[in-house]
């Protein structure tokens, strides 16, 4: 009932053009909990000589791998974080605060589905029903539910501001990735022979890759570091001509790589010179948004910067070493059998760091609000930067790093042992990372100091409790 | 100035799975100047609190046994001298007094801004306006401010990257430890 309430309360606000707040997520911490157990899966098995490298990149084991990263971790995280972030980018309330729980559940209801029915490919497990159409079906629902609730809260505003616009086009890749997803399930689960389906299932895998990790996660992911790091450092925001280009052009590369190649298949071409193309546009965005990033750096006003914008400086730059390292395959013509490297480096170096550089700092500023919020001003409270211990978080974060970077050497060269102990490395800093953002919210750091002042809160680990008007 | 009020009973509307708000809004509208509005739902309404509220009308809400609510909404008799009670709504049309201080917050780090204006009000006399500069649009601070009874009004400056608010302090009972 509060829901309709709401949605009318602001129906008819919005036409008195009155200036919207921002409350908290309710299910954003859940998101991230269980963002985080899937990642520490999927180091696991990395660790455990499990997928890929230990197994072909297109076997069963190596997607099991792939999309517990990909949707457990990547895909979970991102949406808890738009939930809470896409109001803050165009200042109006989500649209619906009840969704999200449904979302998620759907979603790891699907994964897990998706686990399943790839195990029974791989003949691990053995069941006369196929599970990848169930799962897809489960899949669909969950991130449909994500889309139409991100959707209808963006269609409050035009224009969208530049950051924001960068998460609608993210939101269509999702569209267009979860699509595929589907007509691969229902081609490997149901048998089903139709031939543009088959066309697509045959060789559509890399528009998959490209729309998830190219177009959903890293073009919101570019969206978000645009606000964010203004807004930590003290930056001017970036919505200039480069700005602008970075987004078209983007976009036209995500365009073309995927319509242009879904086309391609379809007449019987070869998916080649879509992919090239979008590539090259692709690496002309990324070029231009480094030079936005390089100056949100130096423009900024805060001298001293905190752990979290530092953190992610080292994910920018893993983005950047992964876009000249696929130059380079290119050029000595070993792109495709050292693409695995190539996308290690985007999901871990790239996506990962800067997910983890920015929990570090979101979990303490969520905790911090709904805690101290209602007592601020009134009576002394500990900073947000109280509830962390960033000479600890910092140890974790390197190790995080060197490791990666060391993974996707050993990926290189290739060497599958020392690959296996990298990641493990990278395990151990993923769950010291996760240790320390649950103290965060756990408020571990700041209790030992001083007790809760009166009429502060001590938040739940995984759900945020709205507070009465 | 009030004498009347009509009677209006949104709960069979609302156990339906209907909206009522059109209704709502259409009985206000049909309101004659002495008129006011009992409104009986099955909870606290408080975005319509908050609209009426901003559309002048003042209010009286109390629990029924039950568990539902009987609201009474009074049309305010005229623009409040600032130091009377004062709707806890975002959005007025009366003169604000001019600002009793000013901040400029633009060289803080977040959530420093936020904070130095809530403790800023706290110091501050019902009625009194503060005004202050930030670098972006507060959207974390204004329901903290809805939920302490302050109203504010703000925009960027013609620069489109100054930020102004006003918060006029609310009634100082609606602002206590909660």
């Amino acid at each position: 009932m509060e829901f309709t309430w709401r949605r009318l309360h602001r129906r008819h606000l919005a036409g008195n053009a009155v200036m919207h707040g921002t409350n908290l997520s309710r299910w954003t911490m859940s998101y991230f909990v269980v963002a985080l157990g899937a990642l520490l899966l999927g180091e696991i098995l990395m660790a455990a000589g499990y997928g890929f490298p230990s197994a072909p990149i297109r076997a069963p084991e190596t997607l099991v791998l792939v999309h517990v990263v990909a949707i457990g971790w990547l895909s979970l995280l991102l949406c808890g974080a738009l939930f809470q972030f896409v109001p803050v980018l165009i200042a109006r309330p989500l649209y619906s605060d009840s969704l999200p729980l449904p979302t998620l559940l759907f979603i790891v209801a699907g994964l897990a589905g998706l686990v399943l029915g790839f195990l029974q490919r791989a003949g691990t497990i053995d069941s006369g029903v196929p599970l990848l159409p169930y799962a897809a079906a489960s899949l669909t629902i969950g991130f449909a539910l994500a889309l139409w609730n991100l959707g209808r809260t963006l269609c409050t505003v035009r224009p969208l501001a530049l950051p924001a616009r960068f998460v609608a086009v993210a939101l269509v890749c999702l569209a267009a990735t979860v699509a595929l997803g589907v007509v691969f399930s229902l081609v490997l689960g149901l048998n089903i022979r139709h031939g543009a389906l088959l066309k697509v299932a045959g060789q559509g895998l890399p528009l998959h890759v490209v729309a998830g990790i190219g177009g959903w996660l890293t073009f919101a992911a570019i969206g978000v570091s645009y606000r964010l790091l203004a807004m930590f450092m003290l930056s001017p925001e970036r919505d200039g001509r480069r700005t602008q280009a970075v987004l078209w052009l983007g976009t036209a590369a995500l365009a073309i790589a995927i319509l242009g190649g879904l086309a391609a298949l379809l007449f019987d071409k070869g998916l080649h010179l879509a992919l090239l193309a979008g590539g090259v546009l692709g690496l002309a965005a990324l070029g231009l948004y480094g030079m936005d990033v390089l100056h949100l750096y130096r423009a900024r006003k805060r001298r001293v910067i905190e752990l979290n914008s530092r953190m992610a400086a080292l994910a920018l730059i893993s983005l950047a070493a992964a876009a000249i390292m696929a130059v380079v395959l290119i050029g000595l013509g070993q792109l495709s059998e050292r693409i695995g490297a190539v996308v290690f480096l985007l999901v871990f170096g790239w996506l990962s760091g800067l997910g983890l550089s920015q929990l570090y700092k979101i979990v303490a500023f969520l905790t911090w609000l709904e805690c101290y919020g209602p007592v601020l001003g009134k009576t002394a409270t500990p900073r947000v930067q109280d509830l962390v211990d960033e000479a600890r978080a910092r140890k974790w974060f390197v190790l995080y790093y060197l490791s990666v970077w060391a993974a996707t050497a050993f990926l290189l060269a290739p060497h599958l042992l020392g690959f296996r102990l990298a990641v493990a490395a990278m395990m151990a800093a993923t769950l010291g990372l996760a240790v320390h953002f649950a103290r965060s919210r756990l408020l571990s750091q700041v209790s030992a100091q001083s007790g809760l002042p009166e009429g502060a809160r001590r938040p739940h680990l995984l759900v945020s409790i709205p507070r009465p008007s | 100035m009030t004498q009347t009020y009509v009677d209006l009973d949104v709960r069979p509307i609302l156990r339906g799975g209907g909206e009522p708000f059109e209704k709502i809004m259409k009985t206000v509208e049909g309101l004659r100047p002495d008129q006011g509005l009992r409104l009986y739902a099955t909870f606290k309404p408080i975005p319509l609190l908050q609209v009426l509220g901003a559309k002048g009308f003042t209010f009286d809400a109390r629990e029924l046994d039950g568990g539902d609510w009987e609201v009474l909404f009074r049309r305010a008799t005229a623009p409040e001298p600032a130091a009377q009670a004062l709707p806890a709504t975002p959005q007025d049309e009366t003169e604000w007094p001019e600002p009793a201080q000013h901040m400029d917050n633009r060289e803080l780090d977040p959530p420093e801004p936020m904070v130095r204006i809530l403790a800023a009000i706290e110091e501050l006399e019902s009625g009194q306006v503060l005004s202050a500069l930030l670098c972006r649009e507060p959207t974390f601070l204004f329901p903290e401010l809805a939920k302490r009874g302050h109203a504010w009004r703000g925009d960027f400056e013609p620069d489109g990257t100054t930020y102004k608010i006003f918060v006029r302090v609310g009634r100082r009972a609606d602002t206590s430890l909660t």
